[in-house]
């Protein structure tokens, strides 16, 4: 459990890490090691595939992304941020981890929940055969995602805007 | 078990809480998207952490798969919008970007 | 046959790009209107079915492997199938003009029928998270077609949009995180058998500030309202009408509704809470509208307001309530599309959208003149257009619900309503015609075609009133009505 508690809190310190740093390519990277930790959580909690699937995909894939755009905006870390948000950073967060930690404290008894066992099949099974649906709508988002880009890149044939 | 699930959730909120400060207070557009990103790894923990507290974990892993997919896709078109807006700009500065107010 | 509703247009979708190749504009523009009238047609065959067994639930074998492909029609998701497919054709029609100076037709048909799947999806789908997913579906390609243009205030507005509605996403799938482990389960029937056998007031609450969050957004009442003026006004024009006709109404009020109603299962202070966030949507919008001078964006503002009215209606939850609503929704949905895309023309017809330069286009080109007059009255509710019946049964229910101040304020927001689309009709098409206007032309065909039809529509929803409310949204409205029995009678 201590390691689970600490995992989180690196995933949560990465996190905050990710808005702070100036650098954007120091914040992409941060994010990456979120990232990171977020897969070793998931494969400890039981769900080895989504862990993958976060440390290739979300570390890995989107991070090069990031830093694909961060590449191809130069002067983007040139935008000064107002020096108030960072020095206001750590009081809002520690207001808001006591409000979180009380909230949570005084739900504990409140949420019923139904009692369940344990599952049934194999993750491959339970993918293709309980959430079928999923894939398609999977099928869906890749493809508005591939034409948006394709969209948003094209070259324009003709300028005639207005 | 169900101690757990408040441990994970309030983790969960916490980046949830990160992300959103972030949204509202900084204005670099892609330190904002990065906001989205920290979000979004909220939810998935929130997605995943449910399933296994509650013994859905099979069901839970194949929602954060999806999620992680939709993910992608979001990301995709969010940095091309970027990279549009940089080329017509010059800048990465959202307060740039106030010529039309809700 | 359900099933094409969603893998038709994703298929067509699919397939555009290639075709564009070597087709740039020919084969996109029938193979889309070829595919939106199949879908329309379709739902029009289903009437029967419905009307008989009053629920489908269809699953699909796949290759002989027992998949779950579980999709769930009842009448009000057949009327809302109905209204995205007769709607999202005229719009294609529209487009096949209109595009000519986009460029890259075969790309934005194919977002476009994305959106369409997308939107169908989240209609059949009788499970929460697939909800969510649908609700993405459409979300992506609706950034991406606000931001066709790649002009400056396109792109802009595409992103403050995306911003706002990633986080209201992220709210709604966290409440049905929240949900699921609760119940342990996705689907709606055994969520809402699960919801009413746990005692659980309070966190049902909090999701339910959550689902109001995130889909309000979506349906842009007013707290959460602030993206849609930006991004409506700058898509293109038939974008413009997909999104305020259909969009808004889908993945806000739809997704809404549809949880609350058949799988949370609605309360007293819920409806209350409702009908005031409707109420505050209608007058407020309605108010700013008036100060503005671009049309689309009265026209956005005005969505909003007409929003209000569908929520407070829906909200309200008596039968007539929920059936007015439901008109409204569907009247609103064809007017404003046809308000839009008459915006489209004038855009296209002059080059500009300011209301201060417009003047005496009325004599100039009729059609468009004629078929903007229509709509405007339809949405302001003069009778006998579709709108004053509509917006009429709602005023009734309320006050046979003895809600009188809410009647009250509604028959002012509708007279306010009346007054801003009178300053377009004058300051944009009567009195004396401009100067720099005596040159103009009529809009092309297929834009003209596409605006008479749903004129069309508007005035003969408006003649025929009593037996389409009578065959068609009072059983849609029931169904919504039955609520959570409804969905426990599915049989999933």
């Amino acid at each position: 459990m201590a390691i689970q508690i600490i995992l989180l809190c690196g995933l949560v310190i990465f996190s905050g890490l990710a808005i702070l740093f100036k650098d954007l390519l120091k914040a992409a990277l941060s994010l990456a090691v979120a990232s990171l930790f977020l897969g070793i959580i998931f494969f400890r909690l039981g769900a080895p595939y989504a862990g993958v699937f976060e440390i290739s995909v979300v570390a890995g894939l989107i991070t090069v992304l990031f830093i694909l755009t961060i590449a191809l905006t130069k002067r983007g870390d040139e935008v000064t941020e107002a020096r108030l948000v960072k020095l206001a950073f750590p009081v809002f967060f520690i207001l808001f981890l006591v409000i979180d930690g009380l909230v949570m404290k005084s739900l504990l008894q409140k949420i019923p929940a139904l009692p369940s066992g344990p599952e049934a099949g194999s993750f491959g099974q339970v993918l293709w055969q309980q959430r079928t649906f999923d894939l398609v709508a999977q099928i869906g988002v890749i493809l508005a995602g591939v034409l948006a880009v394709l969209a948003l890149f094209r070259k324009k044939e003709e300028d005639k805007d207005e | 078990m169900s101690n757990l699930w408040f441990l994970y959730l309030f983790f969960a909120a916490l980046l949830i809480f990160i992300g959103i400060y972030c949204l509202l207070t900084m204005r670099n557009l892609i330190k904002l998207f990065i906001a989205v990103e920290v979000i979004s790894k909220g939810v998935s923990l929130a997605i995943v952490a449910t399933g296994a507290v509650k013994n859905n974990i099979l069901l839970a892993q194949s929602l954060a798969i999806t999620y992680i997919v939709v993910e992608v896709s979001l990301v995709a078109t969010a940095l091309a919008l970027i990279i549009n807006i940089y080329k017509k700009n010059k800048s990465l500065d959202v307060r740039l970007l106030s010529k039309l107010k809700g | 046959m359900v099933f094409s509703f969603i893998v038709i247009p994703l298929l067509v979708a699919a397939f555009l790009p290639l075709i564009g190749k070597f087709s740039k504009k020919l084969l996109p523009d029938v193979l889309t209107n070829a595919a939106l009238a199949y879908l329309l047609f379709n739902s029009i065959l289903l009437v029967k079915p419905i009307f008989h067994q009053g629920v489908i639930v269809q699953n699909l074998n796949w290759l002989g492997e027992k998949v779950n492909l579980q999709l769930a029609l009842d009448s009000f998701n057949l009327f809302m199938l109905f209204t995205i497919a007769l709607v999202s054709l005229c719009i294609s029609l529209f487009s096949i003009d209109y595009l000519e100076h986009y460029g890259h037709k075969s790309t934005f048909y194919a977002l476009f029928l994305v959106m369409i799947a997308g939107m169908n999806g989240l209609v059949l789908v009788p499970d929460l998270f697939s909800i969510y997913l649908f609700l993405e579906v459409a979300a992506v390609a609706s950034y991406a077609l606000v931001a066709f243009g790649l002009g400056y205030d396109e792109l802009e507005a595409s992103f403050k949009y995306l911003m706002l509605s990633v986080v209201a996403s992220a709210f709604a799938l966290l409440s049905i995180v929240i949900i699921f482990g609760m119940t342990g389960s996705l689907n709606f029937q055994a969520v809402a058998q699960g919801l009413q056998d746990l005692e659980a007031r309070l966190v049902v609450g909090v999701c339910v500030a959550f689902f109001i969050m995130g889909f309000g957004l979506k349906a842009a009442l007013v707290p959460f309202h602030a993206w849609l003026p930006d991004a409506h006004p700058s898509a293109p024009a038939p974008i413009s009408a997909m999104l305020s006709g259909l969009l808004i109404k889908v993945s806000g009020i739809y997704a809404l509704f549809r949880v609350i109603y058949s799988v949370i299962g609605i309360t007293p202070v819920l409806s209350r809470l409702l009908m005031a966030l409707g109420t505050v949507s209608m007058v407020v919008a309605a108010l700013l509208a008036l100060g503005q001078k671009d049309i689309k964006r009265m026209l956005a503002y005005s969505s909003i307001s007409q929003v209000g009215y569908i929520v407070l209606g829906l909200a309200l939850g008596t039968p007539l309530g929920i059936a007015g609503a439901l008109f409204h929704l569907f009247n609103h949905a064809v007017a404003k599309g046809l308000l839009f895309l008459n915006s489209g023309s004038i855009q296209h017809i002059t080059g500009t959208r300011n209301l201060e330069e417009l003047g005496g286009l009325g004599k100039k080109v009729p059609v468009t003149a004629g078929t903007n007059l229509v709509g405007s009255l339809s949405i302001a509710g003069v009778p006998p257009l579709a709108g004053f019946w509509s917006k009429l049964i709602i005023i009734m229910a309320l006050i046979q619900a003895r809600e009188f101040g809410y009647a009250l304020v509604a028959i002012l927001a509708s007279i306010l309503t009346l007054w801003y689309y009178l300053l377009i009709q004058r300051k944009a098409f009567f009195g004396r015609v401009a100067d720099r206007w005596l040159l103009v032309k009529e809009a092309p065909f297929w834009m003209s075609a596409a605006n008479v039809v749903l004129a069309l529509i508007c005035i003969l929803a408006g003649i025929f009133f009593s037996p389409i409310f009578k065959t068609w949204i009072s059983p849609a409205a029931e169904a919504l009505a039955r609520g959570v029995q409804q969905v426990l009678m599915w049989g999933l």
